[in-house]
């Protein structure tokens, strides 16, 4: 069962093959078996899980139509309220923080009768490239248990790849979506910036953050957009425009003619591997009638000085609301209100967290606002105003996810050696544009690669097409690390 | 551009309410020292006259609708989360100190 896509296990319950509570079951098999070695789970609702799937049964029995989401097992990054559950954000801050409302994804999910798991680890708060800066576990990669799963959204991306579940929810602020994607061998997306209500999921930064899925195949991807891109009253970036039939579309889904952009200069720098895996990809591309034109997006290279800034910026102000007063644990040692502040944020958030609430902090600041802060949102318009140019030139544009597939677990220490990684993902974060990342092959350690294929605003729709005609041209996405590829028996 | 030193930490630090160790000083200076010089690399970009970009989404425009009264949440619910609260308040230590002149 655990090769089966959610479009796959979903068809078996409707045609009536399979019982909600059997999936049910062999999901939280499948990660009592497996999750001890991946260690993608903090929190797992089985009860919770088990109660839906016969309400479903019963539901389906008597027969009441049944959700487009049908009896399909999904995980949710730790940073997204399920009602009545922890939300932690991976950080000591909340171990004891007890949603008081859902995330308006999860009620989605439930309204078409999903069977939500529990809840992914991530990087502290979301940031982060590698989940390691998780407060409680370090998750590994699938494919090689001694690298990391990329991240910040870790958790949910090496659940789908050691396939304990067809599909998760994770969040992507500069690339935590498609580079843990990559790194791990499946589909990451990150829609348009507002295309799906970020009601509930905890803030990071509020201009880049924009909640997506994980997923084996592209098909999968298209359905739950369908289900979470809901319009949504509760966040005022949410579009509201019903978003179209993503999954009737990738049928007609063709290249033929489609001109796409690959910013050739910009990408001198990738490594031989990387560059020979990213060449083959767009001979693919080439071989399906697309049509590869040379753009310019040099401007790309100061992308991650001006993220770091922004992001930074945004997340102080953010983070501001964990003060140890109103939620989150409040440090015994304090006295008097101030040292509620700073025992509480000193007790409760880790060393990357407290960095990056510094550094945003001094950008904003007096004397310095000028130079950073606002000159970075001058260089964001005209990354904008580049894009655009290159969109004018070329319907999607191509690119790789990362400079390198997935790098062993403490082998990065410095964090500006960390944010350089994001180099390829944050444009399209800057820029609000959809951007998937889809498995490209392997390298010579048999380390998934993926590639990047970012649209223009709102064409969410084109960029899932042709991830969908790549995907069927290759298959690399098919294939799972031999050590979870065995059917859990109980 | 900018010379970040140990004084803009200490600065930093009471900005953001955030006591730090005095290894994690260490770190958190010799770190945003590298990335704060990292940034200074926008300078190269020629940006007068260039509006900041305030907000992404070219689509976007003022929605309004009626203001209605809606579901909220209940005292007992918000305060469930409070790690102190008496009375339906939420408790914290003395902010005013009482001197006895």
């Amino acid at each position: 069962m655990h090769k089966l896509s959610a479009i796959e296990l979903k068809d078996l319950f409707v045609k009536g093959e399979i019982s909600a509570e059997q999936i049910a079951k062999h999901t939280l098999n499948r990660i009592e078996k497996y999750d001890a070695d991946v260690g993608s789970f903090l929190d797992i609702h089985a009860d919770k899980m088990l109660r839906k799937a016969k309400e479903l049964d019963a539901k389906k029995k008597s027969g009441q139509k049944v959700g487009s989401m049908a009896a399909i097992p999904v995980a949710i990054k730790d940073n997204i309220n399920i009602k009545d559950t922890i939300t932690t954000c991976a950080s000591k801050f909340l171990t004891n923080y007890k949603a008081v409302f859902d995330a308006s994804v999860c009620k989605f999910l439930e309204e078409e009768d999903a069977l939500i798991i529990g809840k992914t680890n991530l990087d502290e708060f979301a940031m982060g490239s590698s989940t390691e800066n998780s407060a409680f576990k370090k998750t590994k990669n699938p494919w090689n248990l001694t690298c990391t799963p990329g991240g910040s959204s870790g958790g949910s991306a090496a659940a789908v790849a050691a396939r304990l579940c067809p599909l998760s929810l994770g969040s992507d602020t500069g690339g935590s979506i498609r580079q843990p994607a990559a790194f791990t061998g499946i589909v990451g997306f990150k829609p348009t910036y507002g295309r799906v209500s970020r009601y509930g999921l905890v803030a990071f930064a509020s201009s880049l953050d924009q909640i997506g899925p994980f997923s084996t195949t592209v098909a999968d991807t298209a359905l739950i957009m369908q289900t979470i891109s809901k319009s949504c009253p509760y966040d005022s970036t949410n579009i509201h425009q019903d978003a179209p039939d993503y999954l009737s579309c990738l049928q007609t889904a063709s290249l033929k003619g489609k001109k796409i952009g690959v910013p050739w200069h910009f990408l001198e720098k990738l490594s031989e591997e990387s560059k020979n895996n990213f060449n083959q990809a767009v001979e693919v591309f080439k071989s399906l009638g697309a049509d590869i034109v040379n753009i310019d997006l040099d401007i790309l290279k100061y992308s991650i000085a001006v993220y770091y800034v922004l992001a930074t910026a945004e997340a102080s102000a953010n983070l501001a609301r964990f003060d140890g007063i109103r939620y989150g644990v409040r440090s015994q040692k304090a006295t008097n209100l101030e040292e509620v502040y700073e025992f509480s944020r000193q007790e409760g958030f880790g060393p990357e967290v407290k960095n990056r609430i510094l550094l945003g902090t001094y950008v904003l600041s007096s004397g310095f606002k000028d130079a950073y802060y606002k000159k970075a949102q001058q260089v964001r318009t005209l990354m904008v105003q580049k894009f655009k140019e290159a969109f004018s030139m070329c319907s999607l544009v191509l690119m790789p996810t990362s400079p390198i597939p997935a790098f062993t677990i403490g082998e990065i220490q410095d964090p500006l050696q960390m944010y350089l990684q994001d180099i390829y993902t944050i444009a399209a974060n800057l820029i609000g544009a959809p951007a998937i990342s889809v498995p490209s092959g392997f390298n010579k350690n048999n380390m998934p690669l993926g590639i990047q294929i970012i649209g223009p605003q709102l064409h969410d729709k084109e960029v899932l097409c042709a991830a969908h005609s790549y995907e069927q041209a290759t298959g690399h996405g098919k294939i799972i690390p031999s050590y979870f590829d065995n059917e859990v028996s109980k | 551009m900018s010379h970040f030193d140990e004084n803009d930490l200490i600065k930093l630090m009471k900005l953001s309410r955030i006591d730090c160790s005095a290894e994690e000083k260490q770190r958190f200076f010799k770190a945003l020292s590298r990335v704060v010089s990292y940034m200074d690399q926008m300078s190269e970009v020629e940006t007068t006259g260039v509006a900041p970009c305030n907000h992404i989404l070219e689509t976007m425009t003022n929605v309004m609708r009626e203001d209605e009264v809606g579901q909220t949440l209940s005292r007992d619910t918000f305060l469930s989360n409070s790690p102190s609260h008496v009375g339906g308040m939420i408790k914290v230590p003395t902010i005013i100190k009482t001197t006895n002149s």
